[in-house]
């Protein structure tokens, strides 16, 4: 009976680990994106999107448009860190850029899914993120923004 | 996409779980005296421990009409005839007695939710067990089994009183009742403990009702909860029903009901082939 128990249970467990819904398919045109700041800092700030959604970096750096109006540079993962994590906005001062562990008030969401707007839907003159791709973004802010 | 081969997964954990099959059902089997305990093998939504003979079947039809019953004031509500003219969720279910007190079926939903479950009568409620104890498996899959499956393990567990009617605690857990990946959710299973209770008030009529409260886990919405009355006529049972919710298959179950300001109509009506 104890044997029976052991292979229903081990049964019950290969069973279940084939049942979670794919990230992949949250991530849409980025199928390697996860809830990472690294993962993220590659699929979406450094590298656009085939079906026309641009990389951040394309502005946001040193000499162009993103970093002399706002003062973002995201030219280094360490850098777009430190510029992303705890910072306030420059258009809109009272709130944060990012804030660790809320999505909901962290203005980077707000840009990124168009709502509640100051300045213009990011990425500027491009396709926007999709809404998996955001709330992975978002689920990485609500983890805490960590820095992996 | 790794997906779960239900009919593998259902032989192997009836072949795994039951003990070894008797060669021929004895011709007096005590399964298939009827039990004014527990005359059906539902109570609304969850399971009894009524066992199903060995070789015989039952089916069932449920309905959950898309109406709120609050909705307008009475002369609309009896203008719709209480709901009956609105859509429904519909559900055709079959079951069938495997070996004696193994039973296993089918249950479809008209989202387009399917439902396979088993269920294997360990004790009865005799002699020394004050209980009778069903174990519980089952996994539904959205649209037509091809995507966001949700399996559930569990225990149904009864005592009844003589002619009176019997009570119930179904502790369930249910993995991947969120349908988002766990990467991206704090919670991706439900631990439920359904409770219910079947009285019987008539000699062929009953009360029943459940409420099933998530204790642990992904807990969307409201408790879930049902009441009705119903009618045993023959191998029949009639059954009309309030509910805060369309869910019936236990992944539905742990999903929880939409708001505890709208009560919905539905009717079950089941037949045993024995």
């Amino acid at each position: 009976m104890t044997k029976r128990l052991g292979a229903a249970i081990m049964l019950a467990a290969a069973c279940t680990a084939g049942c979670d819904e794919k990230l992949s398919d949250v991530a849409g045109p980025t199928p390697n994106l996860t809830a990472t700041f690294s993962s993220i800092y590659q699929e979406i700030l450094v590298t656009a999107d085939p079906s026309g959604r641009q990389a951040c970096i394309r502005c946001h750096r040193p000499g162009r448009s993103g970093f002399r109006e706002v003062g973002m540079d995201l030219s280094t993962p360490d850098v777009a860190y430190a510029h992303l994590v705890g910072v306030r906005s420059v258009l809109r001062p009272g709130a944060l850029r990012v804030a660790p562990g809320d999505p909901g008030n962290s203005f980077l969401i707000h840009k990124l899914e168009g709502r509640d707007l100051v300045g213009v839907r990011m990425p500027q003159n491009a396709d926007p993120l999709t809404p998996g791709q955001i709330q992975i973004i978002a689920r990485w802010i609500q983890r805490g923004a960590p820095r992996d | 996409m790794l997906r779960p081969a239900p009919f593998v997964v259902l032989a192997l954990a009836c072949a795994l779980v039951a003990p070894p099959a008797f060669a021929q059902a004895p011709q007096d089997d005590p399964d298939r005296d009827f039990s004014f305990e527990q005359p059906d093998f539902s109570l609304i939504t969850l399971p009894t421990t009524l066992r199903l003979p060995q070789f015989k079947s039952s089916f069932r039809v449920t309905h959950r009409f898309n109406r709120p019953l609050g909705q307008g004031d009475v002369g609309d509500l009896a203008g719709d005839l209480f709901g009956l003219d609105a859509g429904a969720q519909i559900g055709l279910e079959y079951r069938f007695g495997l070996m004696r007190g193994l039973q296993a079926g089918i249950y479809r939903t008209s989202d387009k939710t399917i439902e396979f479950f088993s269920q294997y009568n360990l004790l009865q409620q005799a002699g020394a067990s004050p209980v009778a104890v069903g174990v519980l498996a089952s996994i539904d899959g959205t649209n037509n089994f091809r995507d966001s499956y949700s399996p559930a393990l569990g225990v149904a567990i009864s005592r009844t009183i003589p002619r009176v009617g019997a009570l119930y605690v179904e502790p369930i857990w249910v993995n991947n009742s969120n349908a988002s990946p766990s990467e991206l959710v704090d919670d991706n299973d439900t631990f439920l403990i359904g409770v219910g209770a079947r009285v019987r008030i008539r000699p062929t009529v009953y009360l029943v009702g459940e409420i099933v409260p998530r204790v642990a886990g992904y807990d969307p919405g409201v408790t879930h909860g049902t009441f009705g009355i119903e009618k045993r006529a023959g191998g029949h049972m009639f059954q009309l029903n309030f509910s805060n919710s369309f869910g019936s298959t236990i992944g539905q179950l742990a999903r929880g009901g939409l708001n505890n300001d709208d009560w919905y109509l539905g009717f079950n009506i089941s037949r045993k082939f024995f």
